[in-house]
């Protein structure tokens, strides 16, 4: 969907033999989220023991972290829904959800820039394109846009501190719920597997670029 | 926060990627996200959620000892997870009997199926983390529930919200952040579970911005309620729970 960025270069980029340190390119980056990107998607977990990274052991200011990571993709699922809410065009259950979800997303971004304080990243500029007024569109977008939510905040559970996670737990319980409504409703499997794999933010990120809908500065 | 230079030697280089490049630095403007992104369970996590995948598929039995597997070390640990264990195998059974018997309605039955088979994973995988601490299953005796779809229906709307607001509720009580990171991909596929269901018979898959959490002793009057447990489970093998409270 959106930009496609997988040139053979970064399809044959090898996460293996690149463990990510502070000195990995950014060429690099983008290579190994594409592809664990695309096996996410899949539903292949590529949670190999030599993808690892280092992961400090939770502090205040790494949840600062997290929290402004969690803050853009609530922003931007607000803003997605809310869009869609105004345009007006989803029919029938489609509609109340994203009436539902819209509100519920808001209200994420209220906790979290709240729990930030003056830290809160700004909201970004997006474009959705035609996904929050076309049905189809929509409800692959929004599957997709909540099945990554969980595999983001699953994936940072363990690098939080115990009243961080409190919260996040909250959160990605009802991010959880809103996965399994629209896969029903787009005739998908709403609960596909035993186990939510965690995705790393470089894969997230990954997959929100390959939508298109942030902004470029 | 510091902000990442552009490595403006290798930018024409990018092609076609260059705005994705571009929004990446963005978004993670001091390079963090790539130090924090991961736990450092991963090796564990994986052989973890394999075991699981591979359980929810082939319902094969797993040898408890793994060579990178995880397993539960605190006391603390292992009370919260032979609670979830005895809960898992309590549900497990639930609606593997439900299929069995095949009363209920085709989209209840559906969803028995798919749950039933996640259950039973889940409760490979929480042997697993226990390791020799493990417990064998009660017996259970599940009444008309299994039969009757009004009566299934509550009953699995009640265990699969409970279940979701128990596993929040021991989350931030976990000693081992191992086991946390695997006990949090169990947890929002129960909130999955319940959301279906609900779906299902019509009602509010997700009803507020934030699912609170339910303690371990809410569960337990649930259970209590239900009368499924019929007996103790048997303690004839060695390296059984000692009677420590």
């Amino acid at each position: 969907m959106g930009m496609s960025c997988g040139g053979s270069d970064d399809l044959l980029f090898d996460p293996a033999r690149e463990p990510v340190e502070a000195g990995t390119s950014r060429r690099q980056l983008v290579g190994r989220g594409v592809i664990a990107g695309a096996a996410l998607a899949a539903g292949i977990t590529l949670l190999g023991p030599r993808t690892r990274s280092a992961s400090a052991a939770p502090s205040q200011a790494q949840d600062q972290k997290i929290f402004n990571f969690a803050l853009l993709l609530e922003y931007l699922q607000a803003a997605f829904y809310g869009e869609a809410v105004s345009q007006g065009r989803l029919r029938g259950e489609v509609g109340e959800f994203a009436e539902i979800v819209a509100e519920h997303e808001r209200e994420h971004v209220r906790y979290l820039k709240e729990a930030l304080g003056p830290r809160a990243r700004k909201r970004p500029s997006f474009n959705f394109g035609d996904a929050t007024q076309d049905q189809g569109k929509f409800l692959a977008a929004a599957v997709l846009l909540e099945n990554t939510g969980v595999a983001a905040y699953n994936g940072q559970a363990a690098n939080l501190t115990k009243k961080a996670l409190v919260g996040a737990a909250e959160i990605v319980s009802v991010e959880g719920r809103h996965a399994a409504w629209i896969s029903d409703l787009a005739g998908q499997d709403p609960a596909p597997r035993a186990a939510d794999p965690g995705a790393t933010a470089s894969e997230v990120v990954s997959i929100l670029d390959k939508t298109g809908y942030l902004k470029v500065a | 926060m510091k902000t990442k230079t552009p490595a403006s030697t290798t930018g024409d280089r990018f092609g076609p990627c260059e705005d994705a490049v571009r929004t990446i630095a963005e978004i993670d403007v001091d390079g963090v996200l790539q130090e924090t992104a991961a736990t450092a369970f991963t090796g564990n996590r994986a052989a973890f959620l394999r075991r699981s995948l591979a359980a929810a598929g082939a319902g094969a039995l797993f040898a408890a000892a793994d060579a990178d597997a995880v397993t539960a070390t605190t006391k603390n640990d292992v009370a919260i997870l032979r609670f979830d264990l005895a809960l898992e195998y309590l549900q497990a059974g639930l609606y593997t009997e439900a299929e069995r018997l095949g009363a209920l309605t085709s989209k209840t039955l559906a969803w028995a199926r798919v749950v039933g088979a996640h259950e039973r994973a889940h409760v490979h995988a929480i042997k697993d983390l226990l390791g020799r601490k493990t417990v064998p299953s009660p017996g259970f005796n599940y009444g008309r529930v299994t039969s009757d779809e009004q009566a299934f229906i509550k009953t699995a709307v009640a265990f699969e919200d409970l279940t979701a607001a128990l596993l929040k509720w021991q989350a931030p009580r976990l000693d081992s952040r191992s086991i946390l990171a695997a006990v949090v991909t169990l947890h929002s596929v129960e909130t999955r579970h319940a959301a279906w269901i609900r779906h299902i018979v019509g009602l509010k898959p997700a009803t507020t911005a934030f699912d609170k959490p339910a303690s371990q002793q809410k569960m337990a009057q649930l259970i209590a309620s239900t009368h499924f447990v019929a007996s103790k489970p048997k303690m004839s093998n060695r390296g059984q729970p000692r009677l420590t409270g």
